[in-house]
């Protein structure tokens, strides 16, 4: 009887334990990476809303008086802001589904199983890895209308000589061109090993059923693919909204602008002009609009993928 | 025992430097008694040079200071400078700044006073300050306060092409040229010159691009023509006839470039000029050895580029100043060490030294009155010379104002958008004047 | 008409095709490829042969440029910086980012969606912002110009991706797999690193590649958080192209950025052979 008990008591005791411990299992996944990025994000994060909301000392770095909304105002007042932001818009409007759209076609023609395969995805990775300041100065080098081979070329058929980086809307083309040759290449791997990950079974059985190329590709390959689609997506979006550092290289913001993208802006305010405090607002006003736009894309990515 | 080791170590050490010094002609008198190691923080562009030449001249001299240069990429060495000077214990003894920073970083108390009393101890009876043209020197002053040496002085100079000048039949730049007489020959320099049918050599290239350097071009103009970027009460000055009038000789400028030209900066001008396409070019002197002297860089030769100040208006010719200075971290706790080496980089000698070893231009009237000893340099200096007192007189040089740097950005902006012709010369001025008068105050 | 001659057929036509898709792709890729051929070009030219006109294709090459950067003792160090830096957070990213990619994609947790969310999210912060107060936090605990530093502000970027990265190739995973495992008595760790880890790896390894990259080629906080010591490689570049006494030397910026180019290629064949073989791998187990 009071064995009984006991060992009830044991097993009462130990079942909380075998819950708590499943718990702890679980919450073991996800703490590492949330506590690393508390770890390191919050202070810089806190620190941008504070001064952005400040008067700032540059003699110690920091805020020293609370100015409200004063810097929102001149950052909101200034035509440059709006003009970066309309030109933020068109370069993402264009690049990302453009390059959504050529990277998992291309993953599709070089997924066929050859020998070349690899070395093919490996290439495909090269126009990551060069610095940003090489390659929009070998681009720079190709395009110009003097000593580039692209108008070279342009010539012995008749045609220009294009002012790439002189007209505006060739400068936005430029500064998209060379943004989807850089980073189209980062949705080919992701989708190449979205393509090799697909189980092979669904497709031996969709042949047997005598299904054609188009519809295995449309009611198969597609459907399984939605959830790596949508993260690519995510991930390209959250990238190409911070882009800058191409523009700088390429197109110097110019001309007169034209492909001056709100994180240009944001970097020359504060490296250039040294003014923290209007610098801070802009990437605030930044964090806001992109948390607001990813939180859709991502509620977007969870419809879709619940209904495939 | 160890401690008898280490002295007679440090005993030997300022022994070998006392004979050093005393073989030597000069009467730096500061010889160290212990090693002190400095650090130093410079533009990456000559980080090098400074580590591997002048320093290793400099130790010959005072052996006993150990100096680490580290380059930071121009784009973001003001930030970084900032970063490291406003900090309570920076790392850096030396700042190396350029022409419109010596205001910012002196705001923030990062500078040290060159001839406040504690410095003074720590300064050669002969280092002959009056020797240093006025220019120069005036780029690391501030409010009446002297925080720098100039280390490499630059200025905005105009390089022409003698082979082209002579195929369009123009004659050459002489600084008695004026604006508008180089606008009249422009249209001649722009030729065919292998006789396809087809333009392959323009009259012009320099700053055209959205970039914080274009608006020395303007502002040159400008100036020479009795402009002024800021009034008296540090108001901006530009935005009236003259300032419109210049932008629009600038952008004027666009008609005789090449093709592409708008997207032109340092580097797409530069290279222009090197293979023989531009008959001029407004560009800083220092680039004079790369694009006339060096084989493995330029097509051209000595004796083909020219070099001289830029066209002169209504007041007469026209430079633009860009000085890299040496100045002491105010917080340093090896401010002796550290003059000690900016006052021999700085000096007769170690100018002398540098000018003809590594080619860097001087800004001692006593340097650049002596012969130097490569013979392409002897014309260079003679117009240097000259830009030193044309700038002078015409306060020609970038804002001085703790906030320089956000108006020239502003500037950057405004000269861009009136050369890609977004907006009428006027606008550009206007928005510029209202927002660098918001920026100043 | 026979089945096996439909059959045949079938193939043939298939096989034309996948000739066709291949060469379609090899074609992209050259596409892709030619300003880097370019660049490599440019690399072994002297610096008076690079911005000719009309463009010269045919030039006596000089290693010239690779002899004088190879030569610098500081490239060299800043290449052992840059590969420290990349594994370093391409690792920690990988290891951190998928567990918690698994747990949004397959754990019940609650709560564990919203964290998730916000770790994506965080990423809407312009990197611009953070690099200075990262800087003064580093400086008060004495950690600038360290490697640790320079990784663990990387990870703030690359474990947000990865983790979404992950999510999704979790999400198209069988959900049998890691229940069947756990009925044979697998804890969930040993279900998540004995049965997903190995069939996800295509997933993983292109997730860490990608993560490398990010890492290779960053620019501002190496600028910001580093001066000597822990230096990377694009400082160096952003050095060579800001020269502001003699211009940007072409020739140093396309020969440094080619030995930059060179490490990643490599690592990437290795791994790409070694993916496929996990790939076979993961298939028969499965």
């Amino acid at each position: 009887m009071v064995d009984e008990r006991l060992t009830r008591a044991s097993a009462s005791h130990s079942r909380f334990a075998r819950k708590f411990a499943d718990l702890l299992s679980r919450w073991a996944f996800m703490v590492p990476a949330a506590v690393l990025l508390l770890a390191v994000l919050a202070y810089p994060i806190f620190y941008t809303i504070e001064i952005s909301f400040s008067r700032f000392d540059l003699a110690t770095f920091s805020a020293v008086e609370w100015v409200g909304w004063e810097n929102y105002a001149h950052v909101l007042d200034d035509y440059r802001f709006w003009e970066s932001m309309k030109v933020t818009v068109v370069y993402l409007v264009f690049a990302l589904p453009l390059q959504i759209v050529l990277g998992f076609g291309i993953a599709f023609l070089i997924n066929a199983e050859w020998r070349g395969r690899n070395v093919v995805r490996a290439l495909f990775i090269i126009p990551m890895v060069v610095a940003p300041v090489v390659a929009g100065g070998l681009w720079r080098m190709i395009l110009d209308p003097l000593w580039g081979m692209v108008n070279y070329v342009l010539g012995l058929v008749g045609l220009g000589p294009l002012d790439w980086f002189g007209d505006p809307t060739l400068a936005m083309a430029a500064l998209i061109i060379i943004d989807t040759w850089r980073w189209t290449p980062f949705v080919i791997l992701t989708a190449t090993a979205a393509l090799l990950a697909l189980p092979r079974d669904v497709f031996e059985a969709a042949e047997i059923d005598g299904a054609n190329w188009w519809s295995k590709l449309w009611s198969i390959t597609l459907p399984l693919l939605v959830p790596i689609i949508a993260a690519t997506f995510v991930v390209r979006w959250l990238g190409a909204v911070k882009m800058f550092d191409i523009a700088l290289a390429a197109t110097y913001g110019g001309p007169g602008g034209a492909t001056n993208v709100i994180n240009l802006f944001i970097y020359e305010e504060a490296f250039r002009s040294l003014r923290f405090a209007e610098s801070a607002a802009m990437a605030v006003i930044i964090l806001v609009v992109t948390m607001v736009l990813t939180a859709l894309f991502l509620r977007g990515s969870r419809l879709l993928e619940e209904r495939y | 025992m160890k401690h008898t080791m280490k002295n007679s170590i440090s005993r030997r050490a300022l022994l070998a430097a006392a004979t050093i010094a005393a073989a030597l002609p000069t009467s730096f008198a500061l010889a160290q008694n212990e090693p002190v190691e400095i650090h130093v923080m410079a533009n990456e562009a000559f980080s090098n040079v400074i580590q591997s030449s002048e320093v290793v001249e400099f130790n010959k001299h005072y052996p006993n200071i150990k100096v680490t240069v580290d380059g930071v990429p121009y784009v973001e060495l003001l930030a970084k400078m900032m970063l490291d000077a406003t900090s309570p214990t920076p790392v850096y003894d030396v700042l190396i700044v350029d022409d419109p920073w010596t205001p910012q970083l002196a705001e923030v108390g990062a500078l040290q006073d060159l001839k406040s009393a504690e410095m003074a101890g720590f300064t050669a009876a002969d280092f002959d300050w009056a020797d240093f043209n006025a220019a120069p020197l005036a780029a690391s002053e501030w409010k009446g306060v002297q925080y720098g040496v100039p280390l490499r002085s630059n200025m905005l100079m105009m390089f022409y092409n003698r082979t082209l000048y002579q195929k369009a039949g123009v004659p050459e730049p002489t600084p008695a040229l004026t604006w508008a007489e180089y606008l009249e020959q422009a249209p001649k320099l722009v030729q065919d010159t292998n006789g396809d049918g087809k333009v392959d050599a323009w009259a012009i290239d320099t700053y055209f691009v959205r970039e914080p350097l274009t608006p020395t071009i303007w502002q040159t103009i400008m100036n020479s023509n009795g402009g002024k970027l800021i009034d008296a009460d540090g108001k901006p000055a530009f935005n009236n006839e003259i300032g419109v009038a210049a932008l629009e000789t600038h952008k004027k400028l666009l008609d005789f470039a090449p093709p592409g030209a708008l997207a032109h900066g340092f580097t797409e001008s530069l290279q222009a000029f090197r293979q023989g396409t531009v008959a001029a070019m407004f560009q800083w002197g220092s680039v004079y050895r790369s694009s006339a002297v060096d084989p493995k860089t330029t097509t051209l030769t000595p004796e083909q580029v020219g070099i001289q100040v830029l066209p002169a208006g209504s007041v007469g010719p026209g430079a633009h100043r860009g000085i890299w200075s040496g100045a002491v971290s105010a917080k340093s706790e090896k401010k002796e060490a550290a003059w000690t080496f900016l006052q021999w980089l700085s000096s007769k000698q170690g100018e002398t030294w540098r000018t003809n070893n590594l080619g860097t231009f001087p800004a001692r009237k006593s340097t650049l009155a002596a012969k130097p000893e490569s013979e392409w340099l002897a014309p260079v200096f003679t117009s240097l010379q000259l830009a030193y007192d044309v700038a002078a007189k015409g306060e020609m040089w970038r804002i001085r104002n703790p906030r320089s740097d956000a108006a020239q950005q502003i500037l950057a902006d405004e000269v861009g958008r009136a050369m890609a012709g977004r907006a009428t010369a006027a606008e550009a001025l206007q928005t510029a004047a209202e927002k660098i008068e918001k920026v100043l105050n | 008409m026979s089945a096996i001659a439909q059959n045949v057929t079938h193939k043939r036509k298939s096989r034309l095709g996948a000739r066709l898709r291949i060469s379609a792709g090899v074609i992209a890729c050259f596409l892709f490829l030619f300003p880097l051929i370019w660049m490599v070009l440019t690399s072994f030219k002297e610096q008076r042969d690079i911005f000719t006109m009309p463009p010269t294709l045919f030039f006596t090459p000089t290693l010239e440029s690779y002899v004088t950067y190879l030569q610098r003792p500081d490239i060299w160090k800043r290449l052992v910086n840059t590969v420290i830096v990349a594994v370093g957070s391409g690792v920690l990213s990988i290891v951190a980012g998928a567990m918690a990619g698994y747990a949004l994609a397959r754990i019940r947790l609650r709560g564990a969606g919203t964290i998730g969310l916000l770790i994506v999210l965080s990423r809407g912060v312009p990197p611009i912002a953070l690099a200075v107060p990262m800087f003064l936090v580093a400086r008060k605990l004495g950690l600038t110009d360290k490697h640790i530093t320079l990784i663990l502000a990387y990870c703030t970027f690359l474990i947000p991706y990865v983790m979404w990265l992950m999510r999704g190739f979790f999400l198209s995973l069988p959900r049998e797999l890691e229940e069947s495992a756990m009925i044979d008595g697998c804890s969930r760790f040993g279900a998540f690193f004995k049965i997903i880890v190995p069939i996800s790896l295509p997933g993983l390894l292109s997730t860490m590649i990608f993560s490398m990259i990010l890492a290779w080629e960053e620019l501002l906080f190496a600028l910001v958080l580093t001066n000597r010591n822990a230096s990377t490689i694009p400082v160096a570049i952003q050095g060579i192209a800001g020269d502001t006494i003699n211009g940007a030397n072409w020739a140093a910026l396309t020969a440094v950025g080619t030995i930059t180019v060179l490490p990643v290629i490599v690592f990437a064949m290795l791994v790409q052979k070694w993916l496929v073989q996990g790939l076979a791998d993961g298939a028969t187990k499965g």
